[in-house]
C-alpha cells in the first residue's frame, strides 16, 4: 500500500502574503512557505494562482521554476482555472520527482482539463461534480464514471486520475457526511486514487474547533481509503493524526518517535 | 497466452554501506528487490559472507578447523589465515576475552588485539567487523577504545544497543569514522526506534547497519525471519527510510551453541561427527537469514563460508 500523499495547500493566492508576492514576483515568501510545508511532510505543493486571467501564463511559469529550482524539483499541483497558465507551467515543469498534477477537472465545463492531462502525461484531480454540489452518491459515481471513461479513451492510466469526492461543509450539510465517506470507500473499492480538500468540512466553524474536526474527518476518510489530501501540513494535530492512522492501518512501522518522523 | 514477466522492482532501495580501508573494503546493501530476487533486477551488491575468529584462537578440537588454522598461533596469523577462507568477503574478530563473564581483560588490551587483527586483515586485503562482548556496560567502554585504535580503517563495530548507542555512535562514527551496527533483538519497533535515535544524533545512513537479532535455525528462528522480512518490506514497499540500512546477521555463536553442534559423537553416535553438524547448523541458519533478507552473515567454519558463498553465487 502506498503512503498517503499530502499536497500542501499554503501557496494560495487567497493568502495576502502570497497574493502580494505573486504581484511583485517576490520569491522569498513562496520559497519559505514551500519549504515549511515540505519539512512538515508534504509530498506535493499546490500552487494556486487564482483565475489569473491577465498574466497567468507568466506567473505560473515563474512560480513553477522558482519552487522547483529552490526546493529540489518538488512535484507540484498547478491550481488555476486558466488552462493556458497550466499549459505554460507544464512547459517548464521538471518531472524528476513526479508528474505535474492538474488541479482540477470536473465532469462539466472543466472536462477538457482531462484532455490537457492526457496530452501532457500529467495527473489530474477529477472533481466528481458537474454543476454545483452532487445530489447524492449515485450522481457522484455517474460523474466519476464519465470522467474515467473519457480519460481511458484518451489513453490515460486510471491511476493518474485522483478523484475528489467533493468535501461538503458540515455546518449546513451535516446529513451528507456519512455518504461522503461511503463514496470514498467506493472509490477505494474500485482501486481508484482519490484526493480531497478536507478542511472544507470545517468551514465557518470557530478557529479552535477546526483542527479537531479536520483531524477526525481525516482519520475517518483514511480508513475509508482516501489516498491523498490537499491540506495544511503545518497543522501539527492533523499531521499527527495522519501518522497515527498510518500506524494503525499498518502502513508505517511503529517506533516510539514516530510522530517526530 | 505467453508468459509476461512483470518484475517487482521498488522505487526505494537499501542504503549502500561500505566499510574497510582502501584495497580492503566491502559494500553491502543497494538493492531494490526482495531478497535474492535477482530475476527482478540486477543485484547491486551480493550479500556478503564473513568468517569470524576469536581472540582466544580457534576451537582446535574440531579436526577441520584445526587443520585450516594449522600453524597459525598468533592472532595476526589467525586473522591472516581467516582471510584465506574461500568465499570470505570480510573477516570478523570476536573479542571473547573481554567478556566480563570470562577473562574480562581491560578494554585497552582488547582494543590492542582488535588493532592487531585489523592490521593483519588489511594486509591480506579484507575489511574487518569487530564483535564486542554483547555486555552493554563493557561495550560502552570497549567500542570507543577500539574505534580509536582502528582510526582510519573504517571498520564495522558491533554493536550499539538501546542502552549504549549514544556514546558508541559519537565515539565510533563521529570521532573516528568507523561504521557501527545497531542491535535490537527481535523487536521490530525497537529496531526502527534505534535507527531513528542514531539518525537524530547526526549519524548518516551510510554509517550504520542493523543487527536485528539472531537464533539458530529451529530455535525460534521464525521470529528472526519474520522480523527481517517485515523490515525489508517496510524499507522497500513503504519507503521507510528509518529501516533502509543493510542487515548483518552474526550466525556463528548461536549455530555453534545449540545441542546439535555441542553434544559429542560418543554420546550421540547416530548423529555423526560434531564438526559436520555445526557446519550444517551454520549453513542452514545462514541460508535462512539470507532468504529472509540479511545483507551479510558471519560464520565460523571455513566449510560453511565456502558453501554459503557458493549458494549466493548460484542465486544472484
Amino acid at each position: 500500500m502506498d503512503k498517503f500523499i499530502i499536497i500542501g495547500e499554503r501557496i494560495h493566492c487567497i493568502s495576502p502574503v502570497i497574493k502580494e508576492a505573486l504581484a511583485n514576483r517576490d520569491p522569498a515568501p513562496l520559497i519559505a512557505r514551500g519549504r515549511e510545508q515540505l519539512e512538515s511532510g508534504a509530498t506535493y505543493l499546490d500552487f494556486n494562482i487564482g483565475p489569473a486571467e491577465r498574466d497567468g501564463e507568466e506567473i505560473m511559469k515563474w512560480g513553477v521554476k522558482l519552487l522547483q529550482e529552490n526546493l529540489d524539483n518538488v512535484p507540484l499541483a498547478l491550481d488555476t482555472v486558466n488552462q493556458k497558465a497550466i499549459e505554460a507551467g507544464i512547459s517548464v515543469y521538471n518531472r524528476s520527482k513526479g508528474k505535474p498534477v492538474i488541479n482540477s477537472a470536473d465532469a462539466g465545463d472543466r472536462l477538457d482539463n482531462i484532455d490537457l492531462a492526457a496530452a501532457n502525461d500529467a495527473i489530474v484531480i477529477a472533481l466528481c461534480s458537474k454543476q454545483g454540489v452532487p445530489r447524492d452518491n449515485d450522481e457522484r459515481m455517474q460523474y466519476c464514471q464519465e470522467m474515467l471513461e473519457y480519460a481511458m479513451e484518451l489513453g490515460m492510466d486510471t491511476e493518474d486520475l485522483w478523484f475528489d469526492p467533493l468535501t461538503l461543509v458540515i455546518k449546513g450539510m451535516q446529513e451528507k457526511q456519512v455518504e461522503y465517506l461511503q463514496f470514498i470507500r467506493q472509490l477505494s473499492d474500485m482501486g481508484l486514487n482519490s484526493t480531497a480538500g478536507l478542511s472544507n468540512a470545517s468551514n465557518g466553524m470557530p478557529k479552535e474547533v477546526r483542527p479537531v474536526v479536520d483531524s477526525v474527518l481525516m482519520a475517518m476518510a483514511m480508513e475509508c481509503g482516501l489516498t491523498s489530501a490537499i491540506m495544511n501540513p503545518n497543522d501539527k494535530r492533523l499531521m499527527d493524526t495522519i501518522k497515527t492512522a498510518e500506524v494503525i492501518m499498518n502502513r508505517s512501522l511503529y517506533a516510539d518517535s514516530y510522530l517526530e518522523l | 497466452m505467453a508468459f509476461k514477466k512483470d518484475p517487482q522492482v521498488f522505487g526505494a532501495k537499501i542504503t549502500e554501506v561500505a566499510f574497510g580501508a582502501d584495497g580492503a573494503s566491502a559494500v553491502f546493501g543497494g538493492g531494490n528487490t526482495l531478497p535474492l530476487y535477482s530475476f527482478d533486477a540486477e543485484t547491486r551488491h551480493r550479500p556478503l559472507v564473513g568468517i569470524e575468529f576469536s581472540d582466544k584462537g580457534p576451537d582446535r578440537s574440531l579436526p577441520g578447523l584445526a587443520e585450516f588454522y594449522e600453524g597459525a598461533d598468533s592472532l595476526t596469523d589467525v586473522a591472516a589465515r581467516a582471510c584465506m577462507a574461500q568465499g570470505a568477503d570480510f573477516v570478523s574478530l570476536v573479542l571473547e576475552s573481554a567478556d566480563p563473564n570470562g577473562d574480562d581483560i581491560p578494554s585497552e588490551d582488547a582494543a590492542a588485539l582488535a588493532k592487531e587483527a585489523a592490521k593483519a586483515a588489511a594486509g591480506s586485503g579484507k575489511p574487518i567487523v569487530i564483535q564486542g562482548t554483547g555486555n552493554v556496560d563493557k561495550d560502552q567502554e570497549l567500542i570507543p577504545k577500539i574505534a580509536e585504535a582502528l582510526q582510519g580503517m573504517s571498520a564495522l563495530l558491533l554493536s550499539a544497543k538501546e542502552e549504549n548507542y549514544k556514546g558508541i555512535a559519537v565515539a565510533a562514527v563521529t570521532a573516528y569514522g568507523q561504521k557501527i551496527g545497531a542491535e535490537s533483538s527481535v523487536d521490530i519497533n525497537l529496531a526502527k526506534q534505534l535507527n531513528v535515535l542514531i539518525a537524530q544524533m547526526g549519524i548518516q545512513p551510510a554509517d550504520y547497519v542493523m543487527n536485528l537479532g539472531t537464533a539458530a535455525a529451529g530455535y525460534g528462528f521464525e521470529y528472526i525471519a519474520s522480523t527481517i522480512e517485515r523490515v525489508k518490506l517496510a524499507a522497500l514497499s513503504q519507503n521507510d527510510d528509518a529501516l533502509q540500512m543493510p542487515v548483518i546477521t552474526p550466525v556463528a555463536l548461536d549455530a555453534w551453541s545449540v545441542k546439535e553442534a555441542v553434544v559429542s559423537e560418543e554420546d550421540f553416535p547416530e548423529w555423526g561427527p560434531r564438526e559436520e553438524r555445526g557446519v550444517q547448523m551454520e549453513i542452514s541458519t545462514a541460508a535462512a537469514a539470507l532468504a529472509a533478507g540479511s545483507d551479510a552473515v558471519i560464520l565460523r567454519h571455513p566449510a560453511s563460508v565456502k558453501t554459503v558463498s557458493e549458494l549466493v553465487t548460484a542465486l544472484v
